[in-house]
């Protein structure tokens, strides 16, 4: 049995170690416990595109404020600032796309739209077929494989204990605080924080507390290395697509298609059917992908709520025990509003409203 | 010398020679024997470059496992363990630094 | 459900898929067949015998009769007398479940293509283990089971003067076939003493055939003055950008390199270390596996006759631990059976009979997968500077730089350096990562397992995804909030 700590955080994701380094900082001892290895769920499986065109209007501050946090972390994780473009191929998608666009600019994104001879010269190799498209010089991504390798350093930097393949299986409360049962022994913590993206609801559970918590199934490509063929973020306005050419020339493609499974029995799985029309609208949208071959497609669980906004609070009727969870833009924000979580837990007055766990999901 | 196993390759019949080219040159290879083969009778081994060092690389594994043979066939990368040889053929080797 | 692209049907449901036409495959397909059930046999070759009774090409048109030939050929009779719909030059990419059984999706042809089937025999094989030594990546360097893909399918040597090096039987095979196609062998090296094959004694007493074969093999060499390094190894490969020669040096007991080297001209060198089970379908099955240092590595856990804890799914032959090809054929006919079994044969009596004679038989197996396995002190032939992770050109430094700052598994490590993130999908890296990184934390290689596979087990062409995608059917969802 070890002493106690502080705080306890279970799930070593971006969000659950950020809070932790921010904790830290504010001198609380604190402890990340993960059922696997750091940042190997979401914040490890995502595309990494950090695009303020697919944030939502009222997350554009907290969007910002993360554009600048993974600009600062660097090459540590792969950033890079190389601007985006979002494009629509049918009279529709184009009219969704100028208005959801102009509100996006309004709330603080600096999203212009674009005229077709601008685009074909910045991105030749786009289809011919886009009729209008948005441009952000704000967008860009990072190398979300890079998550666990960064904050591992970070935690060991800061001589923050952190235990891997250390999943906590009960939660028990008495006066003094929390014991977490693991396969590692028990850790006893004066608070606890969970950070556990899609598995909040079964960690939220294990002190009887119900999160409308459950998750989406989000896939992912990779090609083989191509000869350089895009330089920018490339979305749909559908939110059907993201695309963007690593550095090292692979092509990565998301776009919240879905695959299967759920986070309780494990990893999710691709489906065929969900996969193929990805991919079909990436070579839509950059032909040459034609010649490409696939090496790899996998999943990572997005949480998601009724309301679609982040968990960032209390947790309800429990003292001493925090949620943070990112709905819908976790990986660009996340960095971000974990900041705001840990100096809510150190007392300190946030920098930007948070988002309570215990709201009613049926309003916006 | 003593042959337990005797030396059979005079013994091996094949399909005529037929020609193709890597990178330019023409090579001739046995219509309907993998590529790879062809390209290694030839003598031609470095097929490629590894795309972080350029470190000069061939086939391998001969079974379509370790994508070191790949080479470019009609624009697209192809294991050349896996493709049967035809007449003709315009295969060039994969060498990122050179455009594609 | 919605199909956007061009997978083309199957409107039949077919009884059992067997995927790979091997000695387990194949004997698989047949049993299922004599019970009268709709089978399916896949294999990525174009035609069946798998990597041991691998097929001759089109390009030979005659040639003298080997014993793996003969193999080969009988079951390939079988498999066309039988009527089975064998399909070859396909290569599976995915497997999912579906209400009625599995979907398998194949790339044939540049196109994709989906199968449903009620219940699947996996009988994937094995692919090769080499433990990495300095210059190992340069051309003319070949795997030595991969050797003998170019032996039997090509009748070619490797080259004009090889040198052989590797563990267990396959390394005499090896150098009596160059010798039989008309190259040169520069030396035989193997970590593996006599002393090692006498305590196999046993073991080849009950396979008296396949023991007199090896012995011929061994003879043939030392008969023709070819050099046998016995408790030998390859340390590394010398040469600019191709095989020009080879440094041989003694190993200990634990098969660390020992004492001096001295080193033989050669312009091509056949490297392989034993066999490890190719398990990524069984595992995107949703098989679990374990670690079985006798079986050559992490397997699928499997029950009896090839049954798994997944309903519908077989497993057999190498792929489910390496207990060679003799095993593999008995090993098939069972799961096959097991697999009639499940839709209704009755074949309880035929396994009874049939299970003695695996066993028998993979008792010999296991002595030659044992002679074939690498000691703990073989890793020792990994130098900082190697290339361990040859896709991205990672050296051992690296992989041991970013185990030493806490990437304590097979996954940390992909992540953070991209080991098994390349084409080849980790399939020549993982082990000596794992190997390594279990060294590294003391602790034993069955808590190291590899990084879950991904689709598609194979690289396939965005062109074969795509086709025939029509842009006006792409279901656009409602919006994502505002």
């Amino acid at each position: 049995m070890t002493a106690r700590y502080d705080i306890a955080v279970i799930g070593g994701g971006i969000m659950g170690c950020a809070t932790a380094l921010r904790m830290a900082e504010g001198g609380m001892r604190a402890t990340v416990l993960d059922q696997g290895d750091l940042g190997q769920g979401a914040s490890g499986a995502n595309a990494g595109t950090l695009s303020l065109q697919i944030k939502r209007v009222k997350l554009m501050p907290y969007a910002l404020k993360g554009h600048h946090e993974w600009k600062a972390m660097g090459d540590a994780v792969g950033f890079r600032k190389t601007g985006g473009y979002t494009l629509a191929f049918t009279e529709r998608e184009s009219e969704l796309l100028h208005e959801r666009q102009t509100l996006k600019a309004e709330a603080g994104a600096p999203i212009e739209f674009v005229s077709n001879n601008h685009i074909r010269n910045a991105e030749p190799n786009l289809t011919q077929k886009v009729i209008s498209a948005s441009y952000c010089p704000e967008d860009g991504y990072a190398n979300s494989s890079l998550t666990g390798q960064y904050y591992r350093g970070r935690l060991r930097d800061q001589g923050i204990p952190y235990r891997e393949r250390c999943p906590v299986t009960a939660i028990t409360q008495d006066g003094a605080g929390f014991a977490l049962d693991t396969p590692q022994g028990e850790i006893t913590a004066s608070r606890i924080l969970m950070a556990t993206g899609a598995w909040l609801k079964p960690t939220a559970a294990m002190l009887d507390v119900d999160l409308p918590v459950n998750a989406r199934i989000n896939t992912v490509s990779v090609t083989e290395r191509l000869k350089p063929l895009t330089s920018t973020v490339i979305g749909h306005a559908t939110g059907l697509l993201t695309m963007k050419q690593k550095t090292n020339g692979t092509v990565l493609i998301g776009g919240g298609w879905q695959g299967r499974g759920t986070p309780q029995e494990g990893r999710g799985q691709v489906t065929a059917g969900s996969l193929q029309p990805n991919l079909a609208l990436a070579q839509f949208a950059l032909p040459a992908l034609e010649n490409a071959r696939i090496m790899r497609s996998w999943t990572g669980f997005e949480a998601n709520v009724p309301d679609f906004y982040p968990l960032v609070g209390a947790l309800p009727g429990v003292e001493d025990a925090f949620v943070l969870g990112c709905v819908r833009g976790g990986y660009t924000i996340g960095p971000y509003i974990s900041k705001l979580m840990g100096d809510f837990i150190l007392d300190r007055e946030p920098e930007l409203p948070l988002f309570d766990p215990g709201r009613n999901f049926e309003e916006d | 010398m003593i042959r337990l196993a005797p030396d059979q390759s005079a013994q091996i019949r094949r399909t005529e020679k037929v020609e193709f080219t890597f990178d330019g040159t023409a090579i001739w290879g046995h219509a309907g024997e993998s590529l790879a083969a062809a390209l290694i009778r030839s003598g031609r081994l470095h097929l490629r470059d590894a795309p972080e060092d350029a470190d000069p690389r061939g086939a391998f594994c001969l079974m379509g496992l370790c994508q070191e043979c790949l080479v470019v066939l009609e624009g697209q990368t192809v294991e050349s363990c896996r493709i049967e040889l035809q007449p003709g053929l315009d295969v060039t080797s994969l060498r990122y630094g050179a455009d594609g | 459900m919605l199909l956007l692209c061009g997978t083309a049907q199957m409107a039949d449901l077919i009884d059992i898929l067997v995927v790979g036409a091997g000695p387990a495959g194949g004997n698989a397909a047949l049993a299922a067949a004599r019970h009268g059930k709709h089978v399916v046999l896949l294999d990525e070759q174009v035609k069946p015998g798998g990597q041991i009774w691998r097929a001759k090409d089109s390009s030979i048109l005659s040639a003298p009769q080997t014993p793996e030939g003969s193999a080969g050929d009988a079951l390939r009779a079988q498999i066309t007398k039988a009527q089975i719909d064998h399909r070859g030059s396909t290569r599976i990419w995915q497997i999912e479940r579906q209400s009625e059984g599995w979907d398998v999706h194949v790339l044939r042809d540049g196109q994709v293509e989906r199968l449903t089937t009620k219940t699947l025999v996996l009988a994937t094989g094995a692919h090769e283990f080499v433990q990495p030594i300095p210059g190992w990546t340069k051309p003319g360097v070949f795997g030595l089971a991969g050797a003998t893909a170019l032996f039997k399918q090509n009748l070619s040597p490797p080259g004009q003067r090889t040198i052989v090096s590797g563990t267990g039987p396959l390394v005499f095979f090896v150098a009596s076939e160059i010798r039989r196609l008309g190259g040169t062998v520069a030396a035989v090296v193997t970590p593996n003493t006599r002393r090692d094959w006498v305590s196999k004694l046993p073991a080849l007493a009950r396979r008296v055939d396949l023991a007199l074969r090896g012995a011929l093999w061994i003879a043939h060499i030392m008969m023709n003055r070819v050099p046998i390094f016995w408790g030998c190894s390859v340390v590394s490969v010398e040469g600019v950008a191709r095989v020009e020669g080879a440094e041989i040096q003694k190993l200990d007991a634990n098969w660390a390199p020992k004492g001096e080297t001295w080193s033989i001209d050669a312009d091509s060198l056949c490297l392989g270390h034993g066999l490890i089970p190719s398990i990524e379908a069984p595992q995107l099955s949703g098989i679990t596996i374990s670690y079985r240092s006798d079986l050559g590595g992490w397997v699928p856990d499997i029950g009896q006759d090839g049954a798994t804890s997944v309903e519908g799914v077989f497993l057999c032959g190498d792929g489910a631990g390496i207990r060679g090809a003799t095993a593999a054929e008995l090993h098939g006919t069972l799961a096959g059976l097991s697999a009639a079994e499940h839709l209704g044969a009755r074949t309880a009596k035929e396994r009874a009979t049939l299970r003695p004679r695996f066993n028998r038989a993979a008792r010999f197996g296991l002595a030659m997968t044992a002679l074939s396995t690498p000691r703990p002190g073989f890793a020792m032939l990994t130098k900082p500077d190697t290339i361990v992770c040859r896709c991205e050109s990672l050296t051992q430094t690296r992989i041991s730089q970013e185990v030493e700052v806490g990437a304590a598994s097979s996954n940390a490590v992909k992540s953070g350096l991209r080991a098994g993130m390349g084409p080849c999908g980790g399939k020549y890296c993982q082990t000596a990562i794992a190997r390594f990184i279990a060294l590294h934390e003391n602790r034993p290689e069955a808590e190291i397992p590899p990084s879950a596979p991904r689709p598609p087990l194979r690289p396939v062409p965005m062109s074969a995804l795509s086709a025939n995608f029509d842009y006006d059917d792409l279901p656009i969802p409602k919006p994502a909030p505002l």
